[in-house]
C-alpha cells in the first residue's frame, strides 16, 4: 500500500533522535512488530528514494482503534535531516508495512537486545509479548513471562524511549560506550552476563523443563550494528538460546524489486546465497545467516 | 478517449507505457502497487543462461536525483525463469518482453532460441548494455558486434526483437543504425550511465562493485538528447527509458521521437507511478487534441532563427 499521509506530530526523544507520528488507520491496522515502512517526501527527487523505518508502535485513538503509526529515527543523512524539519500537517509518502516482522515469541523469558538506533522495533515487540496490544487484527495475548531489554548507545543522551518501554514491566539493562549511564562498555557484555546467569550454557546438563516442555526458557530478539548482532548471535549459539536478528541493509524499494538489500543466507545444501532482506527479512534466525 | 495502441514493427502494444527490466522484479513484487494488466508491457529482470549470484553489497547508493546500482544481474538463470516466473507473467494479460544477457553471441542465441519456443511472449529485449557485468557491455559499444548479435538472434528466434543500447558510447546513433539494419524491431534508449560514488573520509568506493550504473531523474536530459538524435537519423522505433518521474517526462520523450517508454527507477521510489501514467497519458493527449498517441511521436519542432 502506497499512500500520502499527514504528520500528526514530531517529538524529539533523544539527541538527534525523533519520533514521527503519521495518521493512517490503514497502515496501523496492518502493521506487525518488526515490520517496516518506506518513507519519503512526495514530489522531491533529492532525496529520491524512500528510506526504511521500523514500526515503533501503532497509536490508538480515544476509542482504542488503530489510528496511525510512530517511527523513531536518528538523523544521519540527507533524508533523515529533511524528516527532522517536518511538522504537523506536512504530507509524506509511505508504503508498507513491509517485511516479515518478528516471530510470535514462545519462550518464558524474552531478551531484547538493541544497539544504537536498533531500539526502534522493540516497544511494539514488548507490548505484543506482554499481551497489552494486538497487532494486524490479532487479539492481544500474553506470550512471555518476563522481558529483559539490554540497550546500548554511545552515551546517555542517545538513549531513546525508556519512558515508553519501562512501564510495560520490562527490566532495563543499559550500557553506554562512555559510561555516562549504565554499564560502561558494550551492550554485548550485558547479554553475556544475562546468559551466564540465566541459561545452562555449553557444559551444563539439560534442565528438566527443556525435556518436558516445548516452551524454551529464553529467546533473543536483536537489532543493531552488524558486528554487535554477530557477537550476540555467537553468544546465543554458545548458550543454546534461539536468536533472531533484525537486519538493515541499503535498500532502494523495500518490496523486492531492486535486489539491492541482499545478505548472505546459508543454503540447505551448504554454502550461501544472497537473499533480499526486505522480503525474506528483515528478521532472520541468527543461525541462518552467513556472517 | 485517444487510442493509445502503438506498433513498433512486429511488436504490438496496447499502450506505450512499459516497465524497465531490473526495476520491476518479476512483476509479482509490484502487484500490490500497479494494475499489471493495464501496462503496455512488462520487461522482467534480465535472464542469464545460468544462475548468477550478483555483485557484493552495497549494491545501490543514492546520488543527487539519481540512483547508482551495481546489482550484477543477480538471477536464478533461464531454467528457473521458465519454471518459476513465465506462467505467472504470461497470465497477467499484458505484453511480456523477456530480457536476456549472454557473455557471448552463442549464449544470446541459445537463450533466444529457447524463449522463442515458449508460447505467449510478446518479444525479446537484448541486454547488450549492462555496465555491471564484464563482457556484457562490449556488444553494445561496437556497431558490428551489436549487428552480429541481433542478426544471429533474428535467425533463430521468431519473436519481435528490441536491442537495449548503452549510452556509454561516443555516438549512439551508429549503434542504433547497426541494430536496425540487423533486424531489430526497436531499440531501447538507454541503459544506465557508468558512474561512481566515494566515501572520501574512508577513502573507499561506496558500491561493492566500485562502479555502477546511474539512473533516475538526473539522467533524463542526456537520454532525451540521445532519443532525439537517433529519431532524426535512424528509421527505427525507439523505446525511451531514463529518469521518467511524471507524465511530462513521458510526453517529452514521445515528442522527441520515442514510440514507447519504460518506467525504471521510479518503480522503486514511487511504485504506483507506472499505472497512474497510463490514465494521465490519456488525459494529456485528449487535452492536446490528439486522437491517438502516434500523432504526437516525433513532433519536435526546431525554431528557425
Amino acid at each position: 500500500m502506497q499512500i500520502i499521509v499527514p504528520v500528526i506530530e514530531q517529538v524529539r526523544v533523544a539527541r538527534d533522535t525523533y519520533r514521527l507520528r503519521l495518521a493512517s488507520p490503514e497502515l496501523a491496522r496492518a502493521a506487525l512488530p518488526g515490520q517496516f515502512f518506506m518513507i519519503r517526501s512526495p514530489g522531491l527527487t533529492n532525496p529520491l528514494l524512500g528510506r526504511p523505518f521500523a514500526l515503533y508502535d501503532t497509536y490508538l485513538d480515544d476509542g482504542g482503534n488503530p489510528a496511525g503509526i510512530d517511527v523513531v529515527y536518528l538523523v544521519v543523512g540527507k533524508m533523515t535531516g529533511l524528516m527532522s524539519t517536518w511538522s504537523a500537517g506536512d504530507r509524506v509518502e509511505v508504503w508498507g508495512p513491509l517485511g516479515n516482522g518478528f516471530p510470535t515469541p514462545t519462550a518464558k523469558h524474552l531478551l531484547l537486545v538493541a544497539g544504537g538506533i536498533g531500539n526502534t522495533p522493540f516497544l511494539a515487540v514488548a507490548r505484543a509479548a506482554r499481551g497489552l496490544r494486538g497487532y494486524a487484527a490479532a487479539a492481544a495475548q500474553k506470550r512471555v513471562d518476563n522481558i529483559t531489554f539490554c540497550y546500548g548507545t554511545r552515551s546517555a543522551e542517545y538513549l531513546a524511549g525508556l519512558d515508553d518501554i519501562a512501564p510495560l514491566g520490562v527490566e532495563l539493562r543499559l550500557a553506554t560506550d562512555d559510561g555516562s549511564r549504565g554499564h560502561h562498555g558494550f551492550v554485548t557484555d550485558l547479554v553475556a552476563d544475562w546468559l551466564l546467569k540465566n541459561t545452562p550454557g555449553d557444559d551444563a546438563e539439560q534442565p528438566s523443563h527443556a525435556r518436558t516442555s516445548s516452551r524454551p526458557p529464553a529467546a533473543i530478539f536483536c537489532c543493531g550494528p552488524e558486528p554487535m548482532m554477530h557477537a550476540v548471535a555467537r553468544l546465543a549459539e554458545q548458550h543454546k538460546v534461539p536468536c533472531w536478528l533484525s537486519l538493515e541493509t541499503p535498500m532502494a524499494c523495500g518490496f523486492g524489486a531492486c535486489f539491492s538489500c541482499v545478505t548472505k543466507v546459508k543454503q540447505p545444501g551448504g554454502g550461501w546465497d544472497y537473499r533480499r532482506v526486505c522480503v525474506e527479512g528483515p528478521i532472520f534466525p541468527a543461525e541462518s545467516l552467513a556472517f | 478517449m485517444p487510442d493509445l495502441a502503438v506498433t513498433l514493427n512486429r511488436l504490438h502494444l496496447a499502450n506505450p507505457v512499459l516497465v524497465a527490466s531490473g526495476t520491476f522484479g518479476y512483476a509479482r513484487e509490484m502487484a500490490g502497487f500497479v494494475p499489471l494488466a493495464r501496462l503496455g508491457g512488462i520487461i522482467p529482470k534480465t535472464i542469464t543462461p545460468l544462475p548468477r549470484i550478483g555483485n557484493p553489497p552495497p549494491r545501490t547508493v543514492e546520488t543527487a536525483s539519481g540512483l547508482l546500482n551495481s546489482i550484477g544481474l543477480d538471477n536464478d538463470g533461464l531454467d528457473a525463469f521458465i519454471e518459476k516466473h513465465l506462467d505467472y507473467l504470461l497470465g497477467l494479460g499484458t505484453a511480456v518482453i523477456a530480457n536476456i544477457a549472454g557473455h557471448d553471441r552463442d549464449e544470446f542465441l541459445r537463450m533466444a532460441e529457447r524463449l522463442g519456443r515458449c508460447q505467449g511472449l510478446a518479444g525479446l529485449e537484448l541486454n547488450i548494455s549492462c555496465p555491471n557485468v564484464s563482457g556484457g557491455v562490449d556488444f553494445g559499444v561496437d556497431p558490428e558486434m551489436t549487428a552480429s548479435v541481433v542478426r544471429g538472434v533474428r535467425e533463430v528466434c521468431g519473436l519481435p526483437l528490441v536491442a537495449k543500447l548503452t549510452p556509454n558510447v561516443t555516438d549512439i546513433t551508429a549503434i542504433a543504425q547497426a541494430a536496425a539494419q540487423a533486424g531489430a524491431d526497436a531499440v531501447t534508449i538507454a541503459n544506465t550511465f557508468q558512474g561512481m560514488s566515494i566515501d572520501w573520509r574512508q577513502r573507499r568506493p561506496i558500491l561493492g562493485n566500485v562502479v555502477g550504473g546511474l539512473s533516475g531523474p538526473a539522467i533524463k536530459p542526456i537520454v532525451l538528447r540521445m532519443v532525439w538524435q537517433v529519431a532524426r537519423k535512424v528509421p527505427v522505433p525507439i523505446i525511451a527509458v531514463g529518469g521518467i518521474d511524471g507524465i511530462d517526462d513521458v510526453l517529452e520523450y514521445l515528442v522527441a521521437g520515442a514510440s514507447a517508454v519504460q518506467i525504471g527507477t521510479a518503480n522503486f521510489y514511487n511504485p504506483s507511478l507506472a499505472g497512474m501514467l497510463i490514465d494521465q497519458l490519456d488525459q494529456a493527449l485528449a487535452s492536446a487534441g490528439c486522437q491517438n498517441v502516434r500523432e504526437i511521436v516525433g513532433t519536435l519542432q526546431i525554431p528557425q532563427r
